[in-house]
């Protein structure tokens, strides 16, 4: 009997249930997660509460590392993937070292997008995806008194209120790019300008950034098209982009992220993915859709896992949770929250 | 606690610089300001084969034992490195070589090992090296200066060191190591910033005080020479060969001889002969030397004659581990050939005590007329720590000898029945003090005497008089507080420190715990001993070897049994463990 020798790339939160699941139904298989973060799989959709000093990193996490070796999952931190062998079925890492799969589930996740036109003003700008990232918002927002929203995917809500309970002044740069990846109307736009300026935060419809400075140690100024913002921190919130430039070439079809069928094979026997990276394809529609939100990816990661192992599920999402924006239709449990 | 406490391991194969980036690191290290203590660990071939380890620890107090948890693992070849993993600390740092130069298999790579709560830092050290000074040779050196740039650690301290080793070698080599060390140094600043501070500190705290790293094996060496060592007589064994080596350099400038000799038989054959002529001479050794020296030193011990002996224990039995420590002659050492044939034997338990007792075995062994034998063993042979020695006074290097009075001139007796059992003794050619020396049972002029009556009288003189040595031999030192201990640990040789260590971190958990050292093992003050026994609920013996030879020595001394801690792992005991068999102790108290 061949010894199964599963390696799961991304310890997020599909990553995370992927190896879990693969140990739970297949005790005596070799299961590997190799993360490039650090530390255990913790719940992303947390960190606005954890940069507002609501819960402590402990809470954070969906279990300590030592739970891994507990359950005889190898978890490989701080350690990147950089190409994918389809034919020899391994992945290579960075530190050249060849690490070979009978199953390979990749779980990469998405990293903070950011505006082409805002491009070169990365530097002065803090994205929320990490806990590192979670760390240096708690970090810079000690000495600072005041924050600049832009773009507003869904994690800028949830920070808008975590400052707002830290008292710090927000302005909120809102666009038509403010839910991206979701199309938003004018009225739904103008419904959470509202919003926001009830809560004390200062709106700024339609504005388009001219420049971008750092003025002081701790001040950024930022030019609009008619005024002129001077914030501690200027917060990026454009979404997120699947990560998965390091399978380029290697034969996986790649949209935005990896194309895989609605069991979330991405065309290749015994390769799969899963969670923010992948696109779906979902029969009905004849289309492919991404999935965001925490829930999503937990249940991503199941059906990974046990379609990895031989089951067929299908994976399931309701046709009114799917959204279509800019050409790619979403899926979120949370968009109906909000 | 120690402000700073870290460990640091270089791990690669022979012939990687391992032992050399060690030597390198801990003078650096010493030059920072920090105390160190650091061991080598090698295979017993030359080259080609095997695990080369160098582990060192520094503190700004005084380290007395290595810690068995690693904060730091320089990896030089990963498959060797992999044994090290279990002993990392947790949130351990491991430096690695990301650019090997073709890919490998998971087997090989350390980042395949290692536990999710390490920080790896993978840097291309063989490309540093190579892209820096043209060959990858300096890879040791860049993964150094990646070490000092991660910990904060001024490359100048570096810079000093390496200076000094690769001067003697050329402008070209002395360059090619420098830039190797910076270039490691700035691709970890670049990539990683420091993530530790606080070592650079301590340049500065302790610049005034005149500290030398010195080993084991050096410190034997020069303890020896302030003594007046004239001749020495040796044949190479792991892990005693250093001392000949530094001999070899340092002795005939002084005026000295160092000959070679064909075997350890004729080593002491050679010692016994010269100490006999009245020149203090010295012969160095490991457990199969010693074996073949055991019927000479018994002569020396029949004919009264002195000679100075180190036995640097290594694994055995026969040709055992030659490069792996252990503390299993004690038995041969104390008893070790035939007949009743009673020697001092005395055991350092760190660097300083390898020089003062070297110092002072040959006034012992002049005194006492008898071979002295210096139990070390593998890992205080080759430990550095940097100590500061102390200048040998005129006292310590006096010439011990209890010469004949005027008087007795003609009607010399060599082996007089004295009461202390100390016959004074004539160096041949002293006009007037005629006397046989044989190995055979004598008389008191010498003559060959085969009478029961003789031979008690004899055997009976040459015994009171090593015990009556106890006067001049160091009494056990107890490290403790209060008077009752729950339990009392006695150890002795390189073990003596993890011992400490561990009944000093018991107390801080409150426990009633101290320590004894012993360093006079035979004859040993059995008094003394057994006093602080009969304090102790329990007394544990931790030794390095699988029979509890101190144990078997000093056991019967306590009113019950005591519990051993025997161990043969080839590297020394650490305190952790040490202190676990405290707690258990105390725990099924």
């Amino acid at each position: 009997m061949t010894e199964e020798r599963f390696v799961v790339v991304g310890n997020g939160p599909a990553g995370h249930q992927a190896a879990m699941t693969l140990k739970e139904r297949v005790p005596d298989a070799d299961v590997t997660v190799i993360s490039r973060h650090r530390g255990s799989a913790y719940r992303p959709h947390l960190l606005p509460d954890f940069v507002a000093g609501k819960i402590p990193e402990a809470d954070l996490y969906v279990c300590p590392t030592d739970s891994y070796k507990e359950k005889d999952v190898r978890l490989r931190t701080g350690q990147k993937v950089v190409s994918l062998d389809l034919k020899e079925r391994s992945v290579a890492l960075d530190h050249k070292e060849i690490v070979r799969f009978t199953g390979l589930i990749i779980a990469a996740g998405g990293k903070p997008r950011i505006p082409e036109t805002l491009f070169i003003f990365r530097e002065l700008m803090l994205t929320l995806k990490t806990l590192e990232d979670a760390k240096l918002w708690r970090e810079k927002l000690s000495r600072c008194d005041s924050v600049l929203m832009m773009g507003g995917d869904l994690t800028s809500f949830a920070v808008t209120n975590a400052l707002l309970q830290l008292n710090k002044k927000v302005y909120f740069m809102l666009d038509k790019e403010a839910f991206w990846p979701l199309r938003c109307d004018k009225a739904t736009l103008e419904e959470a300008g509202h919003r926001l300026f009830r809560r004390g935060v200062e709106v700024l419809m339609e504005r388009r950034v001219k420049s971008m400075a750092r003025v002081s140690s701790r001040e950024c100024e930022v030019q609009l098209n008619g005024d002129r913002v001077r914030a501690g921190i200027i917060g990026a919130f454009f979404g997120l982009v699947p990560d998965v430039r390091f399978l380029v070439g290697s034969g996986l079809r790649i949209d935005r992220g990896i194309l895989v069928d609605e069991y979330l094979n991405a065309g290749s026997a015994g390769v799969f993915a899963t969670g923010d990276c992948a696109q779906i394809y979902h029969p009905e529609i004849r289309d492919y859709w991404v999935s965001i939100g925490h829930d999503n990816a937990v249940n991503l990661g199941r059906t990974s896992a046990l379609n990895l192992l031989g089951e067929c599920v299908k994976v399931e999402a309701a046709r009114e949770s799917i959204f279509e924006v800019q050409g790619i239709r979403i899926n979120t449990s949370w968009w109906m929250e909000f | 606690m120690a402000k700073v406490d870290l460990t640091v391991e270089i791990c690669g194969m022979s012939g990687d610089g391992t032992i050399a980036a060690g030597g390198i690191l801990n003078e650096a290290m010493s030059k920072a300001g920090l105390s160190v203590l650091a061991f080598d660990s090698y295979p017993a071939e030359i080259r080609g084969f095997g695990r080369c380890v160098t582990l060192s620890r520094f503190g700004d107090e005084e380290m007395v034992a290595l810690d068995d948890k690693i904060h730091v693992l320089i990896s030089l070849d990963d498959k060797q490195s992999q044994s090290r993993v279990p002993f990392l600390a947790r949130e351990a740092m491991v430096l690695f070589d990301n650019r090997p130069p073709s890919y490998v298999d998971a087997a090989a790579s350390i980042a395949a090992h290692v536990e999710p709560d390490v920080r790896l830092f993978g840097m291309p050290f063989g490309d540093l090296a190579a892209a820096a000074s043209g060959s990858t040779r300096g890879r040791n050196l860049t993964a150094l200066g990646g070490f000092a740039a991660l910990m904060g650690i001024p490359p100048e301290f570096f810079h000093g060191v390496i200076r000094k080793k690769f001067s003697g070698k050329g402008e070209k080599v002395l360059e090619a190591n420098l830039k190797s060390f910076d270039a490691g140094h700035r691709f970890a600043l670049d990539e990683f910033g420091t993530v530790e501070e606080g070592l650079g500190d301590f340049h500065g705290e302790r610049e005034e005080e005149e500290r030398i790293l010195i080993s084991g094996n050096e410190a034997i060496s020069r303890g020896a020479l302030d003594a007046g060592l004239e001749l020495y007589f040796g044949y190479p064994i792991t892990p005693a060969t250093p001392i000949m080596e530094y001999l070899a350099k340092a002795l005939p400038p002084r005026g000295g001889r160092l000959v070679q000799m064909e075997d350890e038989i004729a080593s002491i054959g050679a010692v016994l002969g010269s100490f006999f002529a009245g020149k203090r001479a010295m012969t160095a050794t490991s457990g199969p030397g010693l074996a073949l020296m055991t019927e000479l030193i018994t002569h020396g011990v029949m004919s009264e004659t002195p000679a100075v002996i180190i036995d640097a224990q290594r694994g055995g039995p026969a040709t055992g581990l030659p490069t792996k420590t252990e503390q299993s002659d004690l038995h041969a050492a104390v008893f070790g050939g035939p007949g009743d044939s009673a020697r001092i034997v005395i055991a350092p338990t760190n660097v300083l005590e390898c020089y003062s007792y070297t110092l002072w075995s040959f006034q012992l062994a002049e005194k006492y007329q008898t071979p002295v034998i210096v139990l070390t063993d593998f890992f205080l042979n080759n430990r550095v720590e940097n100590l500061r020695l102390p200048a040998v006074s005129e006292a310590e290097r006096a010439d011990w000898n209890v010469y004949p009075e005027e008087e007795v001139r003609e009607k010399y007796l060599r082996y007089n029945l004295t009461e202390s059992g100390i016959s004074p003794r004539a160096i041949p050619g002293m006009e007037g003090f005629l006397f046989s020396a044989t190995g055979l049972e004598h008389t008191e002029r010498g003559t060959p005497d085969y009478s029961p009556e003789n031979h008690m009288k004899m055997t009976e003189k040459r015994h009171r008089k090593i015990l009556g040595a106890l006067s001049d031999l160091p009494e056990p030192q107890e490290f403790s507080e209060g008077v009752s201990l729950d339990v009392g640990v006695i150890a002795w040789g390189s073990t003596f420190g993890s011992a400490m260590e561990a009944a000093s971190a018991a107390r801080k958990q409150g426990l009633k715990v101290g320590a004894l050292k012993i360093t006079s093992i035979f004859p040993y003050h059995a008094d003394k001993i057994r006093e602080f026994m009969n304090r102790c609920r329990e007394v544990l013996i931790p030794e390095l070897n699988y029979e509890g030879q101190l144990a078997n020595l000093i056991g019967h001394l306590h009113g019950k049994d005591v519990v051993r801690l025997n161990r043969t792992p080839g590297m020394p005991i650490p305190a952790s463990m040490i202190l676990d068999k405290v707690e258990s102790i105390i725990g099924h108290g």
